[in-house]
């Protein structure tokens, strides 16, 4: 069976003042997928994952086929990013009419993401004065809500409570099951032991690529294996940030 | 390990169905840009409602502009401190006091070095020293306030003018009472428009940046030109308000007259308006948050209000500079307010006037599309 890659990255090439933020990245992400993206803070996760949402433009390399049509692609960026000053359903409101969704769509949506979420008692609160847990499934929600076949998860739960964690990737879960093609970016390895599909970026590098059953074969870890490839590939590289 | 580094190759992976726009779960798509621009807007008003700290700033600052300028601030200064020296001339005082320009003290000096003294010490502004015959011989003027020292000068010619044998008549036209409001008010509208509409824009748009939502905006359909203009609108609305308080309260409370056409006024401040709002736009492309960006909206904003003629003749800049005053939209509003407010003209007279702002809208507009950056880098 030939594969369909939603996402492709080829060579990437990205540097911010002189410094190399990627170093010749590619990445294949196949229809349907789940990616982790795991590696420590500076690693250049989040660099890839705006390379392939169209937010940066490579220095050298390409995305293809071409910066992905907009309302095809959800980005979940890292940290809180909606509206602190708008309710969670003036929030939807906006970008759920952003995306063109029609007033009876954007309310099915509504109840059914919020209802799957837990936010439903909470509709009218600010944005800002939920706790870090609500405040990622709200960015989760706003960047469902079109329904795109690709999501970009940048650290969606770093900073929120494992309980919330868990509810989180419950979310992401369903949205796998009903066919999204999910690239996550992660510094944990818990989280990426999840997905089919595992990327070890180090210093704008692709350490490793392929599954965890080809990553972290039995009697081994992921992180171990990660340790591994960081130490084979850069033997001066300090104790690793990423964390279990 | 899988080959994953390119196109063709790799693994397969068992599709389990699409989420894409050939799902019939997409669910049906409405209206476009109109409908993007609305939910924009919308947004916009919903914060700023909310935004009470912005909005008091952007109402309260004008109306204390406007108390200062109107009740506070004189252009003209009036009761100018004075005497006179080694002889009294109650005709000299007469005409010095005659229309409060001056306030002369009821002693007089003793000598000149007595005056200098009282020069020195700031107990008086001018001192007109008094000859045997009661004529004015020679008069002195405290040149450390060059303002105070401008205003004496001219005050005192018609002192010089009523002591030779024909004295000169003195005409003022327009303001003839040389009323501060009157001249200030009118120019005050355009200060405040530039003000509410730069430094509004600027901020709600580097707001959006600081707080990280202009990245999810980015992702969004929205085009560029939506969300400038969604940014923009519900400022423009704001700034037009305030303006149109600004001038009520001008008429209300200090008796401005508005001879011209309000209406036409109002058509007039659209290009300057559309110029000013560019401007916010423009500085919110250089500006990472919202502190940089009233630093460089004063960095823009102070020049325009010390070099367009809205507070010190154009005549007053000197000529190295005066290009830059060419280059600011006040320069060009302030003379379509004034004269519209005080000599009732419309546009057969401001053309020019309007004109240029239209070619300056087009210009800054052009600008802000041309910076405002629909990627992070």
């Amino acid at each position: 069976m030939a594969v369909t890659f939603e996402i492709q990255a080829r060579d990437l090439v990205k540097s911010f003042a002189g410094v190399a933020a990627l170093d010749s990245v590619s990445v294949a992400v196949a229809k349907g997928e789940l990616c982790g993206v795991v590696g420590a803070d500076g690693a250049g996760k989040t660099t890839l994952l705006r390379c392939i949402a169209g937010l940066y433009r490579p220095d050298r390399g390409a995305v293809l086929p071409g910066r992905p049509g907009r309302d095809r692609v959800g980005f979940c960026p890292q940290g809180f990013h909606m509206y602190a000053d708008l309710t969670v359903d003036e929030n939807i409101d906006f970008f759920g009419s952003v995306y063109g969704l029609d007033r009876a769509t954007l309310a099915d949506r509504r109840g059914e993401l919020l209802a799957f979420a837990g936010l439903g008692e909470h509709r009218a609160r600010l944005a800002g004065n939920l706790s870090g847990g609500m405040q990622q499934k709200l960015t989760l929600i706003c960047s469902v809500l079109h329904r795109p076949p690709i999501l970009l998860l940048d650290e969606p739960t770093t900073g929120v409570d494992p309980l919330s964690r868990r509810e989180f990737w419950q979310l992401v879960e369903v949205l796998h099951t009903s066919g999204s093609t999910i690239m996550m970016a992660s510094a944990y390895f818990d989280e990426v032991e999840r997905c089919q599909h595992v990327v070890f970026l180090h210093e704008g590098r692709v350490l490793a690529d392929g599954s965890v059953d080809e990553l972290a074969p039995s009697g081994s870890t992921l992180e171990a294996t990660f340790r591994e490839r960081m130490a084979e590939g850069n033997a001066a590289t300090g104790p690793s940030a990423v964390s279990r | 390990m899988s080959d994953r580094s390119g196109v063709g190759g790799g693994t397969a992976v068992p599709m389990t169905g699409a989420v894409g726009a050939s799902n019939p779960r997409v669910g049906r798509r409405s209206g476009g840009s109109a409908r993007r621009l609305r939910a924009i807007t919308r947004k916009e008003f919903i914060q700023l409602g909310r935004d009470r700290r912005t909005v008091m700033l952007m109402v309260g600052m004008p109306l204390v502009l406007l108390l200062i300028f109107g009740y506070g601030i004189r252009l003209s200064v009036s009761n100018i401190n004075a005497e006179l020296v080694a002889n009294n001339s109650p005709a000299v005082r007469t005409v010095l006091e005659q229309q409060h320009h001056f306030s002369v003290q009821p002693r007089v000096a003793k000598s000149v070095t007595a005056a200098r003294n009282d020069l020195l010490e700031g107990r008086t502004s001018v001192a007109v020293i008094i000859g045997e015959t009661g004529e004015p011989v020679k008069i002195l003027v405290d040149g450390s306030d060059a303002f105070v020292a401008q205003n004496s000068l001219e005050y005192l010619r018609s002192l010089t003018a009523t002591s030779g044998a024909n004295p000169l008549i003195v005409d003022v036209l327009y303001n003839p009472t040389l009323r501060s409001a009157d001249f200030m008010v009118p120019a005050e509208v355009g200060m405040i428009m530039l003000w509410v509409g730069t430094v509004a824009t600027a901020i709600g748009v580097v707001r959006e940046r600081e707080q990280g939502t202009l990245e999810q905006l980015m992702m969004t359909p929205i085009r560029k030109l939506e969300l400038m203009v969604g940014k923009i609108l519900p400022y423009s609305a704001l700034t037009v308000m305030i303006a149109i308080a600004i001038t009520v309260l001008g008429l209300v409370l200090f008796h401005v007259p508005m001879r011209g056409n309000p209406f036409e006024l109002l058509l007039f401040a659209i290009p300057y308006l559309v110029a000013a709002l560019s401007i916010g736009l423009l500085v919110s492309t250089v500006a990472q948050n919202q502190r940089q960006a009233m630093q460089t909206a004063a960095f823009i904003l102070l020049p325009q209000v010390l070099l367009s003629g809205a507070l010190f003749p154009l005549s007053a800049i000197p000529w190295g500079i005066r290009w830059v005053s060419q280059m600011l939209p006040l320069t060009y509003f302030t003379p379509i307010t004034r004269g519209m407010f005080l000599k009732g003209l419309g546009f057969s007279e401001l053309w020019p006037q309007v004109s240029v702002l239209c070619a300056m809208a087009v210009i800054f507009t052009s600008l802000a599309a041309l910076f405002f950056k629909t990627r992070l880098d």
